[in-house]
């Protein structure tokens, strides 16, 4: 048994089994439909995403063509990831808990030329997640949760190692017989949050840094609709909207059952046949009223673009990524995003679907490269499956 | 001290006491030969010598570059170029401390300066030096010329002798180099007091290339001259320099010298014109017979018959006499009392005797007794040759039977006079050294040669015996592996110059590095190739251009 747990049986009056370890994320690696996509979102009818309110999907090839010679609008890239981790298994109050631990990492990569991608920021954490009752006390569970970090940090294996955890997170050890949620997943979700934690630091840090602009957008690996949050902090939320300014989510993965047409009904077959480089009319979408105190009361454009010919891919919805923006100015609240601004952005996608990652990922139709390779350096920066687990 | 990148260990492709990898920035230029250094444990420096570099993408297929260009659109302009890099293989050619394990992974690789590429190369503290050219390394800003010396010890004895260059003809410059190297030589021992002496025997085998050496290149720059400074060497022509031309009436018909300057050397007692005369000469025949196929040996029978004055060769005193007598012999019923040789063998001896005696004017009945004719004969004058003697000898405009015979005749009085058969010569008197320069090797040593070949005897007698002796052979040819294998093996110093790709996929070349390889087909002129034992590694090395007249056409 390593140090860590040694430490851990001791403050929290556990017991741990030495169970087998393993990482616990089963990757994602095949070109799929996501159809478990949780979306907290709901479509505003009478209210269109961009400003000229089209009924038709639009195609962007002329466009895509005349700002090619321009220089890109993108100019950051951010990806965050995770690997989690179930090191053992810990008896409290003759109840088992799962111990799950991960690496998360947020990086920033700022395109300087097109020959030179520079990691701008780098957020690369190790974070411990515990069942709520591995407090003893019921008092200043954070008081607790910091004071056995600093403990962990000091342990002389973890020193060696020359690592250090940068948090130790709870999760709530209340059982829900309604969605039949394992510890293991609570476990999960908690480090997920850590890590959309670490995201919403970078985006703020390079907001505060002035580096992005109307000519320097950031693109966001995946949504920018955060899920619930386990310590839902709708203030912060609302002070951070204002950092989404100049920054566009694309999802690779989507559950084309969300998109809508203009009477709020699914799209997805018109989605299927979307032609090369058309997109589709934005949509207004907000939280949905329960969530809204918890979320942050903004709304989103979201509309999605061909980058790929269908002939070439696997699926019909490979090929389309679904982009989203949050909604800044009271105009852009009231009417949506201005439709030349919608081109800008989609054409700007289109235009960056080159080089691909083909052979490398069976993602590649959905895949912009310069995200690829934020991808590829931080899993670059992570320690290896066996020397973390050993770690414990 | 310039980072340019780290070192990569990977499961496949580990680092070894021999070699390692490192990554660089694409757009960082860098050579094969270029050195570099690798911090390594305990503070010590390991030195590389580039081999190889590689670029390197994602990209996992060549479809996958297909893909990215919109499916073969090949006007379209991507945004974001595929992430790659340089990785590049080193040889270790040693460590500043003597430890020999392999370098770490991560650990940072820089540009070396003057001093690192000395130590590293094995230029730095080398006993006799004597300028055999220079290397230039890195771009600029970066970049560093440094003078490189062998070690005279081991070009020209005792520890090692013989140089072979080999490479295509003109684009080589094989000669320039040769004349180069001699031109150090003579700067080194031209005043040198001591037991040490040399003296040149040099071959001219094409056009005028080595009938001015002793007059100054008129066209030679002052960027060139400063490259001798540096190296140096006098920016001065050669010295003691003595032309040995083949006799003609008119001169002209057997040299490609002009005749106006041949007579003013004449006339500045530089030039001589050689001679064979039958009484002192007749032992050297077989030399003509040298390329021919002898397999039975009946050719060396019919020499030794002629020269021992057996059947009615006793009392001939001139070359139309004996080739008289040998008609005599082609008739049927008269061999002589020796029949083993049969009128067959006579008759082929007649036909080669015959077409190489009246086709050259050098065989002659008698040596003008006029000094002012400048006459002479080789052997009498390479047997009293002196201490920093030049001899040039002109061979150019010669058919290729007498050019092996001139040869043979010189290599063979070298011989002699180095071996202590001269009578009249006093031992200290003799130049230590004699250093023969002979172009065009394969027509006298290729592996093609017959065995029975006297030239080629004498050659592998000099190749092997010669760094013992003081004879010391310069050789050049285009092809080296057309060269017989123990004159090679005996040589301590290659050059390389540019060649072409079928030889180097002979196996002369199997130790090169691939990339060297294909370096050698590229090499520019003034540039070579050398190896020597002292040097730790091949060296890229260039020279200046010839600090001696050039004639533009030959």
């Amino acid at each position: 048994m390593g140090n860590i747990l040694i430490l851990l049986e001791k403050v929290t009056n556990g017991n741990c089994y030495q169970s087998y370890s393993y990482c616990a994320d089963d990757e994602l690696r095949l070109p799929t439909i996501n159809y478990e996509e949780n979306q907290n979102l709901t479509f505003v009818v009478k209210r269109p995403g961009e400003t000229s309110a089209p009924t038709e999907t639009k195609d962007l090839s002329e466009l895509k063509e005349k700002i090619s010679p321009a220089p890109p609008l993108f100019q950051y890239f951010l990806d965050g990831s995770r690997r989690t981790y179930k090191v053992d298994d810990i008896e409290l109050n003759r109840r088992i808990f799962p111990i799950m631990a991960g690496q998360i990492g947020v990086a920033c990569c700022e395109r300087q030329s097109p020959s030179q991608i520079k990691c701008n920021e780098l957020e690369n954490n190790l974070v411990l997640a515990l069942p709520s009752e591995a407090n003893p006390e019921i008092r200043n569970p954070d008081l607790f949760l910091n004071s056995l970090k600093d403990k962990v940090n000091q342990l002389e294996g973890v020193q060696t190692a020359g690592v250090k955890f940068s948090s130790i997170i709870s999760y709530s050890s209340k059982v829900d017989s309604n969605t039949g949620d394992k510890y293991e997943h609570k476990g999960i979700a908690a480090i997920q949050d850590e890590m959309i934690n670490a995201e919403k630091k970078v985006v703020a840090s390079l907001t505060a840094k002035n580096l992005l602009s109307e000519e320097r957008y950031l693109l966001k690996d995946g949504s920018l609709q955060y899920k619930p949050m386990r310590t839902g902090e709708y203030k912060e939320l609302s002070k951070i909207k204002n950092n989404y300014r100049w920054v566009i989510g694309v999802s690779k993965l989507f559950n084309p059952e969300f998109s809508k047409d203009k009477r709020g009904k699914s799209n997805a077959a018109i989605l299927a046949k979307l032609p090369l480089y058309h997109r589709t009319p934005a949509y207004m979408h907000e939280h949905d009223i329960e969530q809204r105190e918890r979320l942050g009361d903004y709304r989103f454009s979201i509309w999605y673009v061909r980058i790929r010919d269908f002939k070439y891919s696997e699926s019909p919805f490979a090929g389309i990524v679904k982009v989203e923006k949050i909604l800044i100015t009271e105009s852009e609240n009231e009417n949506g995003l201005e439709s030349d601004l919608v081109d800008i952005i989609s054409t700007n996608i289109i235009n960056e679907r080159n080089p691909v990652c083909y052979g490398k990922d069976t993602r590649w139709a959905n895949h912009l490269y310069p995200i690829y390779l934020t991808e590829l350096f931080l899993k670059s920066k992570y320690l290896s499956d066996l020397h973390f687990i050993n770690l414990f | 001290m310039k980072l340019i990148g780290k070192i990569i260990a990977t499961e496949k492709v580990p680092t070894t006491v021999d070699e390692f990898y490192f990554w660089t920035d694409k757009e960082l230029i860098i050579k094969p030969f270029d050195v570099v250094k690798v911090k390594h444990i305990k503070g010590s420096i390991t030195f590389g010598v580039v081999e190889e570099i590689s670029h390197l993408t994602d990209s996992s297929s060549f479809l996958a570059g297909y893909i990215s260009s919109d499916f073969g659109d090949v006007d379209y302009q991507q945004y974001t170029q595929r992430i790659g890099m340089n990785y590049v293989k080193a040889r270790v050619v040693g460590n500043s401390e003597g430890i020999y394990t392999p370098v770490l992974d991560g650990y940072s690789v820089s540009l070396a300066t003057e001093e690192d590429v000395r130590e590293a190369l094995g230029l730095k503290d080398v006993e006799n030096p004597l300028a055999c050219g220079y290397i230039e390394m890195y771009e600029p800003p970066d970049n560093i010329t440094i003078p490189v010396n062998f070690n005279s010890q081991f070009l020209i004895g005792p520890e090692g002798a013989h140089l072979n260059i080999s490479g295509i003809s003109g684009l080589a410059t094989k000669t320039s180099y040769a004349m180069f190297l001699l031109k150090a030589i003579q700067d080194q021992y031209l005043n040198k007091e001591g037991a040490e002496s040399v003296a040149y025997v040099i071959m001219n085998v094409k056009g005028r290339d080595l009938l001015a050496i002793d007059e100054p290149n008129s066209e030679l720059t002052d960027e060139e001259k400063s490259i001798y400074k540096m190296l140096e060497i006098n920016a001065t022509p050669f010295q003691n320099v003595k032309y040995f031309y083949p006799y003609s009436k008119n001169i002209v018909t057997s040299t490609y010298g002009r005749k106006s300057d041949i007579e003013s050397q004449m006339d500045l007692g530089k030039a001589n014109l050689y001679k064979y005369i039958f009484e002192d000469d007749k032992e050297s025949i077989d030399l003509l017979f040298s390329n021919v196929d002898d397999p039975n040996q009946t050719m060396e029978s019919i020499v030794n018959y002629i020269v021992t004055g057996q059947g009615g060769f006793g009392g001939i005193t001139n070359w139309r006499d004996l080739l008289q007598e040998v008609y005599e012999h082609t008739k049927s019923g008269k061999t002589g009392k020796d029949k083993e040789i049969t009128v067959l063998s006579w008759r082929k001896f007649y036909r080669l005797f015959r077409k190489t005696i009246e086709k050259t004017t050098i065989f002659a009945n008698t040596l003008s007794s006029n000094p002012n004719d400048r006459e002479t004969r080789l052997r009498e004058t390479i047997l009293n040759i002196q201490k920093n003697d030049t001899y040039v000898v002109d061979i150019a405009k010669l058919d290729e039977e007498t050019q092996g015979f001139v040869f043979g005749d010189v290599i063979r009085a070298i011989y002699e006079l180095k071996l202590g058969q001269i009578e009249h010569r006093k031992e200290a008197d003799i130049p230590s050294k004699i250093i023969i320069f002979i172009d065009e090797l394969n027509k006298y040593a290729s592996k093609e040669v017959p065995k029975s070949s006297p030239i080629l005897r004498q050659l592998l007698d000099i190749s092997e015996r010669g760094r013992s002796l003081g004879i010391i052979l310069f050789s050049a040819e285009q092809f080296k592996s057309d060269i017989h294998d123990r004159i090679k093996g005996n040589c301590a110093t290659h050059a390389y110059g540019r060649t072409n790709a079928i030889e180097v996929s002979k196996p002369d070349y199997q130790y090169v590095p691939k990339v060297y390889k294909s370096m050698l087909t590229r090499l520019k002129q003034g540039e070579y190739i050398v190896q020597n034992p002292i040097f730790r590694s091949l060296l890229n090395i260039r020279f200046p251009k010839p600090i001696y007249k050039q004639f533009k056409n030959g």
